[in-house]
């Protein structure tokens, strides 16, 4: 009987306390849009990731058919009708940027290669954030021998110079995009296990923790219900900041292992730059400076969007 | 605790680390075919290579098991034996992968060490100066500044550099005064003659004696329109370097200043009349740089993967364009190799790290 009633009471606080959530995004969001650098940013972003939609639904409508045609040629070797032509500012507005090999507009070249690079990074940001968080706060709150062990192994990636160590995983498992997926992710968990373990051992000692395991609720339940909820809002934060780390690190990658010219990359962002290198020397500048700020643009975007998050989030952090 | 003690508790922690990262290479070794990494230990040309290859099985402990087969692994590393490489892009090299290493290792210390330098004496008056005065237009510029190159790619930021100031990207830039790739220019040497002290390597890289930095060596030998050219050469890449490290140390030291600034035993120094510099120096600056340092070990291994970048970009033959071309050239021992190494450096700096650390804050030893 006791039960009844209280589920009873617990469902009609439910629409209240979804209502006080809702008023708490709210007001969040509001102060968050305050922030005018962090509000640009957050739009800049936004739009990268729409375009990057675009693109996959159709690339015609950026203008170009076929982006692979960009890239087939021989680096360093090629004729000089087919060399890239400097940005043109009285015809279309697809060559304000110039064009690059075989004379195809950059613009719409870049924009369908930043696609691959944002997919990417969202994929390995998650996956990694979703291994670290359920490690992290499983060490965090069941401690002794787990978190000791889980504890020694972030310990040790953190010693690792995780570029160097990326790229020799890739070399081990094999060079294609999805490798390089599982390498970044591999070296990226750590980060988060470590963040969310610190945050599961300050909630574990809350009362409404203790209220949970008064009131019967299992380990896991507690775990999965009341821990990881109240720890998401700094790795909201790192998520941010971290969209920023991962695209230089994976365009950095390509940028590298391009010159392998391997058919199993797609064109993409850093491939894209590195092929433009041979023709720096020549004073082709544009088929590598336009790729690079814009892939500038969105990381400074990022950054300031997660340095906004962060002052609304967590203002503990406050940097 | 005495700092002794403490720094001889810290080299005792280095062995679950160096354990760890030992742990780490062989698991990335052992998971590949293991005839490869016989065949691949010893010299490909070597005369008798049926008996090599039995060698190298045994050398490895190849057939005896993971648990053997680490052991082995251990010894090998600690006794020099870290296999054979053939390089062939970007870097030439034939030969035992510790000598190749060490042919190339000055190279990327030069580097590292100069940025570290180069951006620690830059970030920290300049970090102390606009921590102090936030919201002034000093902060925002400063504030403009560390973020864009926080959140700069190293490669992006490299060729950016390349363009704007190297020698004839751009015709007729009058800012186009460094060279964009290679230690030193052939036409600083006469080549048909060279100095005695300039020895060709494997490969046609040309290296230097006795210390294989281009720079120390010609001044040794005084040659100094040679080392004006190599210092020259080096210019590009360190910045690179610096600007990506110093705008992470000024982006923590910024905001631990003014977290510091806010604290009470600011007040108290400030209300019993302290000079603002006294308080400025050694009572925010110092705490400030508590936090600091403890970011100090991740922006170095951000550094460690730059070098990789920037050697690759500017053509600059350290262990890192090493590491690149051993993964170019499918050669294991030489990207195992490279990897440890790069993990070594990262544990010594963040040994050195630590010991700053417990300097600047005594709590820390206890």
């Amino acid at each position: 009987m006791v039960e009844e009633i209280g589920s009873a009471g617990y469902e009609k606080t439910l629409p209240r306390r979804r209502a006080k959530r809702l008023d708490n995004a709210k007001s969040t969001f509001r102060l968050f849009i305050k922030n005018r650098t962090a509000l640009i940013g957050m739009i800049i972003t936004i739009a990268y990731f729409v375009i990057a939609v675009i693109d996959y639904i159709d690339p015609r409508w950026l203008g170009v058919e076929n982006l692979s045609t960009a890239l087939l040629f021989v680096p360093g070797h090629l004729a000089n009708s087919e060399l890239p032509t400097p940005p043109n500012f009285s015809g279309s507005w697809w060559y304000y940027f110039g064009t690059t090999y075989s004379r195809i507009p950059i613009l719409p070249v870049m924009l369908g290669a930043l696609k691959y690079d944002l997919t990417y990074t969202v994929i390995i940001v998650f996956i990694g954030m979703s291994v670290g968080v359920i490690i992290g706060s499983m060490a965090g709150f069941y401690g002794g021998i787990l978190d000791e062990v889980v504890m020694r192994i972030t310990d040790i990636f953190f010693s690792l110079p995780f570029f160097v160590f990326a790229l020799a995983i890739v070399y081990v498992l094999g060079f294609s995009f999805q490798n390089v997926v599982i390498a970044l992710i591999i070296v990226w968990w750590p980060t988060y296990a470590r963040l969310t373990r610190g945050l599961a051992l300050e909630t574990k000692s809350l009362k409404y923790i203790e209220a949970a395991k008064a009131s019967g609720a299992s380990g896991v339940k507690t775990l999965f219900s009341h821990i990881i909820p109240n720890v998401l809002s700094p790795v909201y934060v790192q998520i941010s900041l971290d969209l920023g780390s991962v695209i230089q690190i994976f365009a950095g990658i390509f940028f590298l292992i391009g010159a392998l010219g391997s058919s199993s990359f797609p064109l993409e962002i850093g491939y894209l730059l590195s092929a433009g290198l041979p023709y720096l020397s020549i004073g082709i500048w544009w088929p590598v400076i336009v790729p690079a700020l814009f892939l500038l643009l969105f990381t400074v975007s990022v950054n300031l969007m997660g340095d906004g998050l962060r002052d609304v989030l967590d203002p503990k952090l406050r940097r | 605790m005495e700092l002794r003690y403490f720094i001889i508790r810290r080299l005792l922690l280095l062995i679950p680390t160096l354990i760890g990262l030992t742990v780490i290479v062989f698991v990335l070794m052992w998971s590949l075919p293991h005839a490869f990494l016989a065949s691949a230990f010893v010299n490909p040309k070597a005369p008798n290579r049926a008996q090599q290859l039995q060698d190298a099985y045994a050398q490895l402990g190849l057939n005896q098991g993971i648990v053997l087969g680490y052991l082995h692994y251990l010894v090998n590393t600690f006794t020099g034996h870290w296999g054979y490489m053939t390089l062939s892009n970007p870097i030439h090299y034939d030969g035992p992968v510790l000598s190749g290493i060490s042919l190339f290792f000055p190279n990327t210390i030069q580097l590292v060490i100069f940025a570290a330098i180069l951006s620690i004496l830059i970030s920290i008056p300049l970090g102390t100066y606009i921590g102090s005065r936030p919201n002034s237009a000093a902060d925002h510029i400063g504030r403009i500044f560390s973020l864009s190159f926080y959140a700069i790619p190293v490669f992006v930021l490299g060729v950016i550099l390349q363009v704007l100031f190297g020698k004839g990207v751009i015709g007729g830039n009058p800012l186009g005064l460094f060279p964009i790739s290679g230690t030193f220019s052939t036409s600083a040497v006469n080549l048909l003659n060279p100095p005695s002290w300039l020895v060709s390597g494997a490969g046609g890289i040309v290296l230097s004696e006795p210390t294989h930095l281009i720079i120390f060596d010609s001044l040794i030998h005084g040659d100094f329109p040679l080392a004006a050219n190599a210092l020259m050469h080096v210019v590009l890449p360190v910045i690179t370097l610096t600007l990506s490290l110093l705008a992470g140390i000024l982006r923590f030291l910024r905001s631990s200043m003014v977290d510091a600034s806010n604290s009470e035993y600011i007040k108290t120094a400030r209300a019993k009349g302290v000079p603002e510099k006294t308080v400025i120096k050694l009572h925010m600056r110092r705490n400030a740089l508590i936090p600091t340092v403890t970011v100090l070990g991740l922006l170095f291994a951000f550094l460690l993967g730059g070098v990789v970048l920037v050697e690759d970009i500017f053509g600059y033959p350290g262990i890192g364009l090493l590491a690149l071309s051993a993964i170019l050239s499918g050669s294991i021992y030489g990207v195992l190799g490279t990897t440890f190494l790069f993990g070594i450096i990262l544990v010594v700096a963040n040994l050195f790290v630590d010991v700053v650390y417990s300097i600047l804050d005594p709590r820390i030893r206890y």
